[in-house]
């Protein structure tokens, strides 16, 4: 019952959010609300390029048919769009132009990674920026959900789907408030920084509930912010979340994994060491897509079952 | 001799201070009398002095290396970041970590010097290729040079997505420096020992090919030797910190301006001078935004510019 009425609230916010049907004038609009603006077509779009990888992740979950998706750093969860059945439309950071030119779509999405290329993809076809928040990143993926649930005519399972990953957050909050103080540490070439609040992945700390060992982190850096050994050390974290960048970005063993990095006479002296509570999540999810559904109920559930373990 | 003495002791207070830094509370007093737990003593085993080694050594080594190029190039702006070595070295490392990931550390540092000493040959060719009119025309051809193969590394990292690893071998960070994790510095401290030994035939060969000739020595070798130590000492600090920019720069002008160029006299002052430099650099970048570390490529970089400008700038009598 309470499951069903969050998915009607749900569905009642998504249309109301992302699609506005003017009742007079002969034409029916269909408006997109996006992080650079508003963008308005004359009516669904039908074939839709997908140069987002969060976004792809969305649209995978709810099941739809993008047009054409960007190629590179795919998830396993994703490596099927690989296939070139899939026209490429770009890489991560860069959609090419002379793709979407030729493919002649209705509308085309970015995302954090290739924003900045809005300008450049709006002249050549309708675009929309679904880059997620990261100061409120389950909110907004569950915005960005309904909106490419519209986008595609999907509307019913995007209510499903942010239903689920409402109820899921829900469960992981309760066990994670009180679970004591968390570090989030990104390894990269050998090297450590930590991640704060306001980084990619810190609604651990900002929605889960998990508290920070240190306010002052900085995430305006791409590695985190530059620590050392002897600082996991000192502010002995209860929990120590890991991002192994190497592996996400498919240079695993380049360069010494996140464990073997970390697995150090300092890093074993912290509680979380000794009480096995050092998680290293999984790369693709937590650095490449963790704006997206799947990555982020896989996130869920490895931090879910890390706290059942203990 | 004296100021030597008296450089030797600063730099030994620095190395002290070095101990003392450190986000992890270490009470030292506890260790001098005896009450310490095993606690203090541990993190100053494990991470104080395997740091402070690694400055000195790094910053020694380099420091030479930079010498031993001005000796060998025959001009006072030339250094591995100023000759294409450290590119050289970078896009070895870079190579190896593509074709041979697994590749024991040693293994890839070998590589990596390789490619530094082929950089370096590359240099020497385009130096007698060109026609020299003005000093500073030498590190304006290196650094045209490390730029383009740097160009070429970036290329290869930015299709392997390894940018970021690039980039933490072009910045020196201490930050993960451990016992067991630095070692590999040594390499390049006893390289720096053999160069001390060999300093005479270096300024030897800092007078011209054809002087050393007459002298009976051979000076392809003594050239060889000199471009192997700094190609080794270069990739060693490459792959274990990655590069500390200006370091072979400064230091070496800064002691030929007090002391001259007999290099036999330069090198203990240089190698000292060196650690001297880089000490106070990563002391500072660990106590600016304490706890977290500002890297010291570049807090060298900040440092490092001022004085290669103050060193330009100076009169240009001194240049050549």
């Amino acid at each position: 019952m309470l499951a069903k009425i969050i998915l009607n609230v749900a569905l009642m916010l998504t249309v109301a959010l992302t699609v506005s049907v003017p009742s007079t004038g002969a034409r029916a609009e269909f408006v997109i609300e996006h992080a650079q603006g508003r963008t308005v077509l004359t009516k669904r779009p039908e074939k839709v390029l997908v140069l987002d990888i969060n976004t792809l992740d969305i649209a995978d979950a709810l099941g739809a048919q993008p047009a054409g998706v960007l190629g590179s750093n795919l998830p396993p969860w994703l490596r099927k769009y690989a296939d070139p059945r899939y026209a490429r439309m770009g890489t991560l950071f860069e959609p090419d132009l002379e793709a979407i030119n030729a493919a002649g779509a209705d509308l085309a999405i970015v995302g954090v990674r290739s924003r900045g290329k809005l300008k450049d993809v709006a002249a050549l076809v309708p675009a929309v920026d679904l880059s997620f928040d990261q100061d409120r990143i389950v909110e907004s993926v569950k915005a960005n959900i309904a909106k490419v649930g519209a986008i595609f005519g999907k509307e019913a399972e995007a209510a499903r789907l942010v239903a689920d990953l409402d109820s899921r957050v829900t469960a992981l909050r309760a066990r994670a408030t009180g679970a004591g103080t968390a570090l989030i540490l990104v390894t990269n070439g050998g090297k450590v920084g930590a991640y704060g609040p306001t980084s990619r992945i810190g609604w651990l700390h900002r929605e889960l509930g998990f508290k920070t060992v240190e306010s002052k982190i900085d995430d305006r850096f791409h590695g985190g912010d530059v620590v050392s050994f002897e600082y996991i050390l000192e502010k002995n974290p209860d929990w120590i979340f890991v991002i192994d960048r190497d592996a996400a970005v498919g240079t695993a063993s380049r360069g010494g994994s996140a464990a073997a990095v970390l697995d150090n006479e300092l890093v074993r002296q912290t509680s979380a060491a000794k009480l096995g509570k050092i998680v290293y999540l999984d790369p693709s999810a937590a650095y490449i897509a963790p704006g997206g559904y799947t990555a982020l109920t896989i996130l869920i559930a490895q931090i879910q079952a890390a706290l059942d373990r203990k | 001799m004296r100021t030597l003495l008296l450089a030797i002791v600063a730099m030994l207070a620095l190395a002290c201070v070095s101990l003392l830094v450190g986000v992890t509370h270490m009470p030292i007093w506890a260790l001098l009398s005896g009450h310490d737990d095993g606690h203090a003593a541990r993190i100053l085993a494990i991470s104080r002095i395997p740091r402070t080694m690694a400055l000195i050594l790094a910053g020694a080594s380099m420091a030479i290396a930079g010498l031993i190029m001005q000796m060998m190039i025959r001009n006072r702006f030339a250094e591995p970041t100023t000759s294409g070595t450290v590119e050289a070295a970078s896009l070895g490392l870079l190579t190896v970590t593509i074709m041979a990931p697994d590749l024991p550390v040693m293994g890839k540092m070998l590589v990596a010097a390789a490619f530094a000493l082929a950089g370096t040959l590359l240099f020497v060719r385009l130096l007698r290729l060109v026609p020299l009119r003005d000093p500073l025309m030498v590190p304006l051809l290196g650094i045209m040079l490390g730029g383009v193969i740097h160009a070429v590394a970036t290329f290869i990292a930015y299709r392997f997505d390894l940018l970021q690893s690039l980039l933490a071998w072009t910045m020196g960070d201490f930050s993960g420096v451990l016992r067991g994790r630095y070692e590999l510095l040594w390499v390049g401290g006893l390289l720096a020992a053999v160069a001390w030994i060999a300093a005479d035939r270096f300024t030897v060969a800092g007078l011209g090919r054809d002087f050393t000739t007459n002298l009976g020595l051979n000076y392809k070798r003594v050239l060889a030797l000199g471009l192997v130590i700094v190609s080794m000492v270069t990739s060693a600090v490459v792959v274990t910190v990655g590069m500390i920019p200006f370091l072979g720069l400064i230091v070496p002008n800064v002691v030929s301006l007090t002391v001259g160029d007999n290099m036999r006299r330069a090198v203990p002052w240089v190698a000292v001078l060196g650690a001297i430099f880089v000490l106070s650099c990563d002391i500072l970048g660990r106590i600016i935004r304490e706890p977290y570390e500002i890297p010291l490529g570049t807090v060298v970089g900040v440092v490092g510019s001022a004085m290669f400008l103050w060193l330009v700038l100076r009169k240009r009598s001194h240049a050549a």
